[in-house]
């Protein structure tokens, strides 16, 4: 299938899963589940950090139109994707990358997938909450959101690659 | 110059990031004071029409209770009916009343998009300037009110529900009329908080929260909520009361917008009180 193809419905997908479904969903606790950022780690690795910038920005902002956050979601997905070069280059493997994988569970490994994703996801809630709140009184409210809806973040990420990402061929 | 250009090459991926955070989080903190544009949020054509689809599919989820709720209304409001009441006198006439004058009317609509779990929580509805929705206008549902008008397309409209931050309204605690601001957490959609009530007043429990109607949004007397608890603020003789909302926000569906047809007279009499002096 066609890269550019694959990624937009991706795209797609991710976006009207996040605005129209999982944005309604009140599950309490403050628990809210965001997993639009796994189309900026699916995306290639040798693609430029300026075109994941724009990807980002682009992305986040039609789910912000759709959900009333006016640039919420933009702004923290822009933050992950201008880490991204960072952490991977932090969790790289021994001999690099290889251009013609990419970043899911299947062909990087289960534990490489846990660090940078994880690690990418905290970033993006935190960043996400502490913009929402935006007082420092709230710290023990935003890491209390942050922390529950992580994990439940992560694991909708998981189930969504099933649904996503073709598996290689078992050889 | 070369400098200059060797800068911007390095520095460029920082730059782009840079340039586009400012701009979401001008947005969005700018977007949370006053509304700049419509094409960026759901009172846009496009977002507005895909907020329907959706809403056409999750309106039946809580139809029956919605039902319900609109039955109740309909008995009250049949009760007034004059085929209800028995006639004690004849001979009356009816006369053109010079004693009452509409000041409020009210449109009905639907609300197609809503959330509770944000810090602020913005709804949208079904009509907009077309149906003669205006800024500023009051929203209430037939539990309580919801919020105020902050944004309106042709066709759609967003409210800024009382689930935010500085919704501020005026409100009143009922036996005793002690007048306070009305503000929201952002913790549990259900409980709000109202501010600026003297620790020296006696407030039972329970009792009901009422709009006051002072800034012309909505009538006197809506109800608000009930008290739940009294929670003393630090170091100052204050209260802070929290109240449970009368209104379920979670399965909000029909509202009204209310048009004050005085309003403008209003602000135009307020609008003559002199400003407060910086250096007092």
């Amino acid at each position: 299938m066609n890269e550019v193809i694959k990624h937009s419905i991706r795209f797609i997908v991710l976006v009207i899963l996040q605005s129209l479904i999982l944005n309604q969903l009140e599950i309490g606790w403050g628990i809210q589940l965001m997993v639009y950022p796994l189309l900026i780690i699916l995306l290639p690795f040798e693609l430029g950090t300026i075109y994941l910038l724009t990807i980002a920005f682009v992305m986040g902002m039609v789910i912000d139109s759709i959900s009333n956050t006016y640039g919420l979601h933009a702004s923290s997905l822009l933050l992950v994707a201008y880490l991204r070069p960072q952490i991977f280059k932090m969790f790289a493997p021994r001999d690099g990358y290889d251009n013609l994988k990419e970043g899911n569970i299947y062909e990087m490994g289960t534990r490489w997938f846990i660090y940078v994703f994880g690690t990418l996801l905290f970033i993006h809630h935190f960043w996400f909450f502490i913009l929402e709140m935006f007082r420092l009184n709230d710290i023990l409210l935003i890491l209390q959101k942050t922390l529950l809806s992580l994990p439940l973040s992560f694991l909708i990420c998981l189930l969504l690659q099933a649904l996503l990402v073709s598996k290689p061929q078992e050889r | 110059m070369r400098n200059l250009i060797a800068f911007f090459r390095r520095f460029r991926v920082f730059l782009v990031f840079v340039v586009l955070q400012i701009f979401a989080l001008s947005t969005y903190f700018s977007f949370l004071q006053f509304p700049r544009a419509q094409y960026l949020t759901t009172a846009s054509s496009i977002n507005g029409s895909i907020l329907e689809m959706r809403n056409d599919v999750t309106k039946h989820f809580n139809l029956s209770k919605n039902n319900d709720a609109l039955q109740r209304e309909n008995i009250l409001l049949r009760e007034r009916l004059p085929q209800s009441f028995h006639r004690l006198q004849y001979g009356l006439v009816k006369i053109d009343d010079t004693l009452y004058r509409q000041q409020y009317e009210y449109i009905p609509a639907t609300v197609i998009n809503s959330t509770v779990t944000k810090r602020n929580n913005y709804f949208t509805l079904n009509i907009g300037s077309k149906q003669g929705i205006k800024r500023n206008m009051g929203v209430f549902s037939e539990k309580g009110i919801v919020g105020i008008i902050h944004n309106t397309s042709e066709n759609y409209s967003v409210v800024k529900s009382v689930l935010t931050e500085d919704i501020n309204l005026d409100v009143m605690i009922e036996p005793i009329g002690m007048v306070g601001l009305l503000k929201w957490d952002g913790r549990d959609p259900r409980i709000g908080s109202i501010t600026g009530i003297s620790n020296d007043l006696k407030i039972k429990l329970w009792s009901k929260v009422v709009t006051r109607g002072g800034s012309g949004y909505f009538p006197r007397g809506l109800t608000v909520g009930h008290v739940r608890k009294l929670n003393a603020v630090e170091g100052k003789p204050l209260w802070d009361v929290a109240i449970r909302y009368s209104e379920d926000f979670r399965t909000i569906q029909r509202v009204y917008v209310i048009k004050n047809l005085m309003q403008e007279e209003q602000q135009a009499i307020e609008a003559l009180i002199p400003a407060d002096k910086e250096d007092e």
